[in-house]
Order: structure tokens, then sequence, then C-alpha cells
């Protein structure tokens, strides 16, 4: 195969910090190149630098045996690189053929030809076994398509290496097992792939070369056939995962029931919530896998008291908590970490020690006023022993990194030691550290004698935790596994909305 | 940042904002063909120039810092609240009609006199929040319209039931309130009146208030993202309340103030067409909703007022110079709201 883009010897230094150590990395035709490290160790940086959105400090890029220099993306792309973005760069109520050939619209007499980009795009999905609908709004089509759409975008802009940036965070089991499928058929095809992710099977099942970093610097390069999950992740990490191993334990009383629970949907529609009935037990995690949007938020809001059911009631710790406050139910003994940290779980605007003050605010008080000396003492804590990355204490949580804020949510919350714990999404977009010691965490919770409710979109992270699975479709609980019959092909079928088969 | 150099920064905002303007107002000047260095002399003195013109601008200030006050507090809940003129009107004419009916001791009628003009602010205030809480009406238009309601319905008061029969002026205004009644003076012969230690002491509760208090963190949250305080428990009907309620009181007690300290009637007009509603806005605006940056801001804003006048007396530029400079402030207002974005996408980066 032939070598199609190297970068050689590339530094980037951002003042005293260095992101990238002499680094060399390359692409050849038709290849499909996995990129992997944890949260912070370069790879967007060095991505960046391919893509002409940065320059590196020293180290050249070459292109077909030629040196380039990119000062911004759109010279990358006259180059054939282009770039698949983590969030998707969609508009929302244009329909996928605006979306594909934006910037380079095909014209008829000076006009945006909106039949011929429909026709271009038919082609483009033909060619490359991608097919899209043009017409449709890429508001109104599930993550997968728009994914496929943003490919499409690539394709369509010429490119012949295409950087994946964590491509599949947001997708369904199914549709990541179609993505791969795809890209290792457009490999075929003779385009490359930059693959970067931290999900290790995806690179095991797609990758042809591995490329791990680590604190900026290339701690191993291999051929995929020659390695396995265990030691690119020892590479990642810079040492041995501790092997977590959940004890079952015997489940005491329940800690958390919800009967009957039912949420209508705009008129209509379908109720967001369907008749749902389940109880966490004292040492016990239970798991709740779906696709997002059937109704695993509903569920969360009626049970944190955010949302009042239509029907149906919700106990924490044997007492009927429906109707009540957010803050009586907290009291009650609740401790809650949100699906969306932007969203729910924080304040950007706010500093670390604001944000870690929620929920916990009326403990604090004295005479009406903060402690803020007691608080700054707990919260340093916090900071330490999950190795939250912040300037101090009083840098603004937008200055954070995505991880390093979602650890500071989960300790406060661990912190709360509440006898039933919500987990939603607890280790989004952290690192494989991190990762650890969340679940690590919620272990030691659950052994203390504490009950979980753990919703996710990861299968691996329910089946690693869970002591039973419930799955939801469309509002409903669609089924439920206990821990030693859960497979992820079950889970998946259920997930799809089939039926239950033993 | 630590929080001291957040603090300081905030107290620098309003000054450059101020030197920025006051650029702008030299090239107006030089328009006019006058001399800046005369003219802004001439401010000066207007405005700090000497003891009683100092006195002066603090008496002007004083109105402003209050009604900035409650602006900034509502703001930072995330309610915006607009209505600080007529909140200040009904504030000053329930404190009249309290001042002159309320038999009593002196002193005593003056402390209820307050109490009632910032319960009567406090409570149109929270009119308008309840009509959000009930029935969706954009807080921002609802507070903006009470004024109107509030300044019409104080100017048939004291053109009808309440007015002033006594005097040969046919003013539509309240009778004198009595001597004992007044704020006192701070200095025998100036215009300074005790309502503005009251401004200062409020500016200094409500930091201590919006930055310590676990009220005053709650609302911080519900201003920053609703969601995130929705979601720790915060109750935002209770914290509108609190908000809504005390940033009325304090437009009530600009109010209150000014008719108790300076006026000692009720005048129709002298509170909405003096515009202190607005400049208190303002004042916020400048120093992005703290406390004491306001009470700086404030200081200032009544300082251009009043140099401005000192200007138009010994000068061929008019009073509009200050106009100029109050646009170009308004403007700087807005701009930093774009820096501030440009800055944080830069920083995301």
């Amino acid at each position: 195969m032939t070598l199609l883009l190297e970068m050689k010897n590339i530094t980037k230094k951002y003042g005293d910090f260095t992101a990238n150590h002499n680094i060399n990395f390359d692409v050849r035709k038709g290849e499909i190149h996995a990129l992997v490290g944890e949260n912070g160790a370069g790879k967007t940086t060095l991505m960046r630098m391919l893509y002409g959105m940065e320059e590196p400090t020293s180290g050249s890029i070459m292109i077909n045996g030629k040196e380039v220099h990119f000062h911004d993306p759109s010279e990358a792309i006259r180059q054939g690189i282009g770039m698949v973005h983590q969030h998707f760069m969609l508009f929302p109520s244009f329909t996928l053929a605006e979306n594909i050939v934006i910037g380079g619209e095909p014209k008829r007499s000076g006009l945006f030809d909106r039949k011929a980009a429909a026709d271009k795009v038919n082609e483009l999905g033909q060619m490359y076994g991608m097919p899209v609908d043009p017409w449709r709004k890429a508001g109104d089509c599930p993550l997968g398509v728009q994914q496929r759409t943003e490919i499409l975008k690539v394709l369509y802009q010429g490119a012949d290496v295409i950087i994946l940036d964590e491509p599949t965070g947001v997708l369904t089991p199914s549709e990541v097992k179609e993505l791969l499928q795809s890209i290792k058929r457009l490999a075929a095809q003779g385009k490359s792939f930059i693959l970067i992710t931290h999900k290790l099977h995806e690179v095991m099942e797609a990758a042809d070369r591995i490329t791990v970093l680590r604190d900026g610097v290339i701690t191993g390069h291999m051929e995929s056939n020659t390695t396995d999950e265990e030691q690119i992740s020892r590479l990642m990490v810079g040492r041995d995962l501790i092997p977590m191993s959940r004890v079952a334990n015997e489940p005491g009383a329940s800690v958390m029931h919800v009967q009957n629970v039912t949420l209508a949907g705009a008129k209509g529609a379908k109720p967001l919530l369907d008749n749902v009935t389940l109880t966490v037990r004292q040492g016990e995690i239970v798991g709740i896998a779906g696709i997002s949007g059937n109704g695993q938020s509903e569920l969360l809001q009626v049970i944190s008291g955010l949302v009042q059911p239509d029907s149906g009631i919700v106990e924490l710790n044997g007492k009927d908590v429906t109707g009540d406050s957010v803050r009586a139910i907290r009291e009650q003994g609740m401790a809650h970490i949100p699906e969306d940290r932007y969203m729910w779980g924080a304040s950007r605007e706010a500093t670390v020690l604001d944000n870690g003050l929620m929920g916990h605010q009326h403990q604090y008080k004295k005479g009406g006023l903060i402690q803020s000396h007691k608080l700054r003492k707990v919260v340093s804590g916090w900071v330490e022993r999950f190795a939250i990355k912040t300037g101090s204490l009083d840098t603004q949580a937008q200055f954070l990194s995505g991880g390093n804020l979602q650890k500071l949510i989960a300790a406060r919350e661990f912190a709360q030691n509440k006898p039933f714990l919500i987990a939603a999404e607890p280790t989004r977009g952290v690192d494989v550290g991190a990762m650890e010691t969340i679940h690590g965490e919620l272990l030691a919770k659950c052994k203390a004698g504490d009950g979980i409710l753990l919703v996710s979109s990861e299968l691996t992270e329910i089946l690693k935790l869970s002591d039973r699975v419930l799955v939801m479709y469309e509002g409903a609980i669609a089924g439920e596994l206990s821990a030693a019959e859960a497979t992820e092909e079950q889970i998946s079928l259920l997930m799809a909305g089939g039926k239950r088969q033993l | 940042m630590t929080r001291l150099k957040r603090n300081l920064f905030a107290l620098l905002q309003p000054i450059i904002a101020v030197i920025i303007g006051l650029l702008a107002g030299a090239i107006a000047i030089v328009l006019l063909g006058d001399s800046v260095i005369d003219t802004y002399a001439e401010m000066w003195n207007g405005a700090f120039g000497s003891f009683y013109f100092l006195t002066n601008t603090l008496t002007r200030a004083t109105p402003i810092i209050l009604t900035g006050l409650g602006v900034a507090l509502a703001f930072r809940a995330g309610f915006f609240n607009m209505g600080s003129t007529g909140q200040m009107v009904l504030g000053g004419l329930a404190a009249a009609i309290t001042a002159l009916y309320l038999p009593g001791p002196g002193w005593m009628v003056l402390v209820v006199s307050l109490v009632v003009g910032m319960a009567i602010g406090g409570l149109w205030s929270l009119f308008a929040g309840y009509m959000d809480a009930k029935f969706g009406i954009n807080l921002l238009i609802s507070t903006l319209l009470l004024n109107y309601i509030a300044s019409l319905f104080a100017g048939y008061m004291v053109a009808f039931p309440l007015k002033d029969q006594s005097g040969s002026a046919a003013m539509a205004q309240t009778p004198m309130i009595d001597k004992s009644i007044w704020l006192p003076k701070l200095f025998s012969g100036m215009s300074l009146h005790a309502g503005f230690i009251l401004a200062i002491v409020a500016a200094i509760a409500l930091y201590i208030f919006i930055q310590k208090s676990v009220s005053g963190y709650e609302i911080r949250m519900l201003g920053n993202n609703p969601f995130f305080a929705a979601y720790g428990g915060v109750k935002r009907g209770r914290m509108m309340v609190v908000a809504m309620l005390t940033s009325g009181a304090l437009a009530g007690l600009a109010g209150a103030g000014e008719v108790l300290g300076t006026q000692h009637r009720y005048l129709d007009g002298a509170l909405a067409s003096a515009d202190y509603g607005w400049s208190g806005i303002m004042a916020t605006l400048l120093a992005s909703s703290n406390p004491l940056g306001t009470a700086v801001a404030g200081i200032l804003l009544a300082a251009l007022q009043t140099g401005a006048m000192g200007v138009e007396r010994n000068t061929n530029v008019p009073l509009e110079v200050a106009s100029v400079i109050q646009a170009v402030l308004t403007l700087f207002v807005s701009a930093r709201f774009g820096y501030a974005f440009l800055k944080r996408r830069k920083e995301k980066k």
C-alpha cells in the first residue's frame, strides 16, 4: 500500500505545555488507522494540525511525498483531507442534500439547483454504499443517518483521508456496526480513515493499524492483528488496569420503587412513559439500557421530582414521594448524577466551588450564610481524590474539560452519601482512568448497601456493573434480564423493539 | 481568576467604560469647536469640584444606586425587571401618603413611610412575577408596561384626590411633608441626605447576600442555569418571590428616599422624568450585576449628569454632550457582551 500522508516529528507547544512531542504518524492508501488515547493525550491536537486548525511548532506534514502547510481547514480540504467532528455540524432545518453540497452547491443559471444536488447525493450514496434520502430534513433523521450525511459531505468535498473524531459516541449498537462496515467498505474502495476513539473493541474490529498516544507522546504503534485490547489499554493508561469484579450482594429492602408510572406525551403522540414499574433494592445496581429517547430521561425526571407523572407513584425508602419537591426527595435519600452535565449538572459560569455546592447548600448553611471555609476543604478533597484537573476552586466550570467536569459532578453526588443514587451516563466522555475511578466508586457504594439506578447508552458499562438489566423501548420496560443471562445481543434486540427470547 | 481579582475587575469595568465614553464625548466636543480640556474640567468641577457639587452628585446617585441594586438582584436570578421606574414611583407615592397622613412621632412615621414605600414597590414588582408564574406573561414586557400604569396612576392621585390645595401654584403634587419626617441631611446646607447611607449599606448587604448566603447562591444558580438549579432542589417560584420582592423594594426605597429626602412631597413626574430607573439599569449592566460595582457605576453616571449641568452653566457646550457619552456607554455595554462571547469561544478552542 502506498503512503498517502505523513506527519513527521510533529511537536506542538502551548507556552510551556507540550501537547504533542515528536510525533510520527502516517496513513496509507485504503487503510483504517486508529488513533487512541485518553482525554488530553493529544489526539485532537494532532488532528487539528492535520486539518489546518492549528500549525505545528516544529515538524512537517507531507501529502503524496510533497510537504504542505495548512493555514486553515479549507486548504486541508483542498488537499483531500476531511474531518467528521464528534458533534455533528449539520443544519437541522436543511435537507440532507443541502447539508452535503454546502459550500460547493451545483448551480443552474446562477441559482442553487436542488434537483441536481439531490441527484448528486443519490449518486454518491450509491457509489459508496451509504444511501440517504436527499430530501429529508437533517433534524428529522436518526443520529446514524446524520453521521452518514457527515461522511458523504466530506466525500463530496473530495476527501481521500477522512478523520472520524469519536464517531460512535452517540450511535446505537446496530448503527455502530453499520458505520464500521461502511468505513471498511470505503477503505476497500481506496479511501483512508483516521479513527479517533477510546472504544477499544471498535478499534479491534475495524482498524488495520493502531497508534497509541499518552501525554503527547506515542507509546505504541502496531498492526491490529498483533495486539489485543489489554495491551492497548495498558499503553493508553500507562499501567495495568485493576480488573474490577462485581461481587453479587444479597439485595436487601427496596430503596426506590416506581409503580405504574405514566407520563403523557404531546397530543396524539405515544405516552413518554407507559406504565413503568421497577424497584431498586439495597446493595444492587439496576441498569437501564435503551436507545436514547425511549423514555429514560423522563423516567429519571419523574423519580427525581423534576416532572410530575400523570399517574403512578414513586416511593423512596418506603415513603411515597410522588409530587414532592426535588429538595424534599433529595433529603428523603436521593443523589443524582444527571445525564447531561451541561444542561442539568452544572452551571458553566459558576466556579468549581459553586458547582460543588449544588444539592449540599442546606448542609453548609449557618445563619443563612454558606460555610465557605468548610466547603472549600471538602471540594478540595474531591479534586484530589478524583484527580480533577482545574486551575483552582474559583475557576469557572466552563474552563474544565468535559471529563473533569463529569468527575466533579460524580464526586459531588457520591458525597451526598444517600441510600439511593441515580447514575445517568456517569462516564460519558471521561477517559479510561476516570472511568475506572467512577466505576470503582459505584461498586463500592453498592457494596456498602446502597441502591443504584444506572442508565447508560454504553452496553459494556451496563453489563459490567449491573445486577439486573431493564431495557426501555418507547416509554415502557421491554424486558428484564439478570446479570447472568444478559448478553449484548439479547439487550440489543430488546432495545430495537424485538420481543424477548429465551 | 481569584475572587478578589474578579471583584476588582467588576469595579474596574464601569470606570473603563466611562473613560471610553469620555473619549467619544471628546470627539463630539472637538467637532463643536470647543476645548476638550476646558469642557472636561468644567464637567469635573460640576461633579466633584467642590464639596457642594460632590454632595450634589452623591444625592443624585442615591436613587440610581438603589434602583440599580434592585435590577442587579433580579438580573442575577435571571428575571428581567425593567419596571424600576414604576416601582420607584409607587414607592415614592406610598411613602408620601404615609408621611402625610400617619399620626405619630416624626422618626417613627419616617421609618414606617420608608417601609411602606419598600413594601409597595416590592408588591408592584411581585405582581409582574405573579403574572409570569400564573399566566406566563413575559416579565420583560409586563414590568415595562406596569411602569406606565404606575406613573399615570400616581399622576392622577396627585392631580385630584391628593392635590395640594394650600399653595397658589396649581401643580400636580401632594402637600409638603412635615419637616420632622424628612430624611435627615448629612451636612447642613447640602442636599445630601441619609438615603445615601441607606444606598451604600444596601449595596454592601446585597453583595454579602448574593455572594455569601445560601439564598443568594440559589438565586445566582437560577440565573446561570435554571435547569441546574431545579435539579439541585432550588424552588424557582420561591426564588422569584424573593428576587422580585427585594428588587421592587429597593426601587421603592429609592422613590421613598427621593420623596422624604429631596422633594419632601410627591411631585408628579419628578421621579419618572429624571430617568433614575433607567440610569439604575445602566449602572447594573455596566457592572455586570455586581452590587459594589453597581454603586460605583451609579456614582459615575450621576457625576456625568451633574457634571454636564456644570458644563452647560459655564461653557458653550450643550448639556447633550452627556447624552453622547451615555449613548457610547450603552454601546460599550452591548459590545462587552460581544467581547465576552468571543473570548469564551476562543478559550473553548
